[in-house]
């Protein structure tokens, strides 16, 4: 297990430097004067500030010392300066993180909460209404585009019905049920959770879609195994048989494919936060591409990604510890 | 093709069996029939557009703005899904929509694959140090979902219509490449390829002779549901303004143009929506036809 830790932490760092390497080149990559396409989003920008931007990406340095540069940078905490807002660019950000994340998490929870049963409804109901229902929500699920569907719950929930806000954000989820709980006033939370909603729900559709095939399938496997038959045969309930002995085994592949769902969620925020104006990491990064402000767009990149390899660390190592059949091979 | 031989079915020419395999299986199967009647429906608009669409996508007339449409109060035959904030007939710009996706998913999907099976082919043949490095790019890619890719490539080299094919196409190469270098190193040390190569059949020869054939099928229905994926973040990419330009029609872009008048003007998004919703279906009910047909052995996750 510690060898496995170790070698797992190594590869997600080596990753990790893979990627501050690829950000810190950015300003290599860009074809043309990185510094004259950024004047074309900052109008107004004199020589001096141009001198001084042309030391901060390093554009007259070597690649490997860029990267040096940018490296230590991030150790002091430092992500360079956004040109369009004035202000430091991982200030910035941090103020974001925690709303992409929160968004993510609650569509995964989303994805979970509604496919479960929904797949179970579906295997054990095989061949009826219901079944046919599900399938025809996980194919629409798997196909129709997250932002789609956002525009689609605006139209339905915001401009007929008029039940919840199109866009906007009031603070976190989190600790509105905190406050609300303490209050004892369920108002609180309502009051945020009606701009969570749709965002959640249309980044959480794909996964919802996915899950309810995934365990409608498994469900079905398991169902036909004998042991459940033997179950059957010694008197066990069929609530029991189905609830207890068939959704822990079906249970085991849905938890792993949650988790890396987790990733695609992630991947999907940088679309929706910008349907429904959530101000997150997503946001941020397409707004400072328009902008051309390349350090905002190098450290959106850079605290995007490397949440992203993180998220998959933990995912990877909780599996470890929940399900000690799952065995890394070395490759 | 004499009916009186004894194997008839297999002495015809191998295109010509999977040809009439491909459409006896296709008719049996109601979805993929489905998929595959919409996807034609689709292609022969974007070739026909100009003879159907009526209107110039592109010009702005004053009394055309916010139209409604033909199914709402007040709306006329001439402008069917109404007009847009500029005065344009949306039915147009949505029937000119579909070359611009059409369009890109070709683009991107042919380049994707091309230059994912070359270097997976490289990899897998050559080994070494060429495979190693080859094979770390991919892994380092695939460690990041798919359009976080693409906008790093955007951001890299600016929004815009040919920019946001390249990053798509690099965004995609990877599954390509891990198939085709999978097969080739399977494939390297059996016998009849170490025979091919002592009568002097050249590297390239026995790449495309005996390894490209191999994974024809699989890398067939990649590239079909890769093709649906491309046709979303196609989409999704012009939707945030990153890919396709002003005035050239786009779906995602006319949604987005759509999402700042959904409250007075719905319809401007309605066209454009059901159109990729349509497309994007048609082309998963195929690749799913496509799949459980030739490649059984694939699971969708």
């Amino acid at each position: 297990m510690f060898g496995y830790l170790v070698r797992r932490v190594l590869s997600a760092l080596l990753v990790i430097v893979c990627v501050v390497f690829v950000v810190s080149a950015i300003s290599k990559l860009v074809p043309g004067d990185i510094v004259d396409m950024m004047e074309a989003g900052n109008p107004g920008m004199t020589e001096q500030d141009k001198a001084i931007l042309r030391e901060q990406l390093g554009v007259n340095k070597p690649v490997f010392e860029t990267f040096t540069s940018y490296l230590g940078g991030i150790f002091r905490g430092d992500l360079g300066n956004s040109t369009r807002l004035r202000s430091s660019a991982a200030v910035l950000i941090a103020e974001r993180v925690p709303a992409t994340l929160e968004l993510a998490l609650t569509a995964l929870f989303l994805a979970l909460i509604v496919a479960l049963p929904l797949g179970i409804l579906c295997a054990l109901k095989q061949g009826t209404a219901i079944d046919y229902f599900g399938t025809i929500v996980s194919t629409f699920g798997v196909a129709v585009p997250n932002f789609l569907i956002g525009i689609i719950l605006i139209l339905v929930f915001s401009v007929e019905l008029q039940w919840l806000p199109s866009t906007g954000y009031k603070g976190s989820v989190v600790v509105a049920a905190w406050e609300a709980l303490k209050a004892w006033d369920g108002s609180v939370l309502w009051d945020r959770m009606r701009y969570i909603l749709m965002p959640a729900v249309s980044l959480a559709f794909f996964a919802i879609a996915l899950n309810t095939r995934l365990i409608r399938s498994t469900m079905l496997e398991v169902i036909r195994q004998d042991y459940l038959q033997f179950a059957r045969a010694k008197g066990v309930p069929e609530r029991t048989v189905y609830l207890k002995h068939a959704l822990r085994n079906a249970l085991i592949p849905t938890v792993t494919i949650v988790g890396l769902q987790l990733g695609t969620l992630l991947g999907g925020t940088f679309i929706i936060e910008n349907v429904f104006a959530w101000p997150g990491i997503g946001r941020l990064a397409v707004q400072s591409i328009f902008w051309r402000d390349y350090p905002l767009i190098q450290a959106s990149i850079l605290v995007a990604a490397c949440v992203f390899v993180l998220i998959n660390l933990a995912v990877d190592l909780i599996y470890r510890l929940i399900d000690p059949r799952i065995r890394y091979v070395r490759h | 093709m004499s009916a009186t031989s004894p194997a008839s079915v297999e002495s015809l020419d191998p295109p010509v069996a999977a040809g009439r395999r491909f459409v006896s299986e296709l008719v049996r199967n109601p979805k993929g029939l489905t998929g595959f009647v919409l996807i034609f429906g689709v292609v022969f608009i974007a070739i026909f557009a100009p003879m159907l669409a009526g209107h110039d996508p592109t010009r702005q007339v004053l009394e055309a703005r916010f139209l409604p449409p033909v199914f709402a109060e007040d709306g006329t035959w001439g402008h069917i899904l109404g007009g847009d904030n500029l005065g344009r007939d949306i039915l147009a710009r949505v029937l000119y929509g579909s070359r611009t996706s059409i369009l890109v998913a070709l683009l991107v999907v042919f380049n994707a694959m091309v230059v994912g099976s070359i270097l997976g082919a490289i990899a897998g043949y050559f080994g070494g140090l060429l495979d190693a490095v080859i094979m770390r790019i991919a892994d380092f890619q695939l460690s990041f979902p798919f359009i976080l890719v693409a906008i790093l490539m955007l951001a890299i080299v600016g929004p815009g219509f040919w920019t946001m094919v390249f990053a798509l196409s690099v965004a995609l190469w990877v599954r390509f490449a891990r198939l085709v270098r999978g097969e080739t190193l399977k494939i390297r040390e059996l016998e009849y390829i170490q025979a091919a190569k002592s009568i002097g059949v050249g590297h390239v020869a026995i790449i495309f002779s005996h390894v490209i054939p191999n994974v024809l099928p699989t890398i067939i229905v990649i590239a079909t549901f890769d093709v649906a994926e491309v046709v979303i973040a196609e989409a999704a990419i012009s939707f945030l303004g990153l890919g396709t330009q002003p005035p050239t029609p786009s779906w995602g872009m006319m949604i987005s143009e759509g999402r700042n008048y959904l409250f007075e003007n719905y319809w401007m998004a309605l066209g454009p929506g059901i159109a990729i919703m349509t497309t994007s279906i048609a082309i998963n009910l195929f690749g799913d036809f496509l799949r459980d047909t030739y490649d059984p052995r694939q699971e969708r996750l």
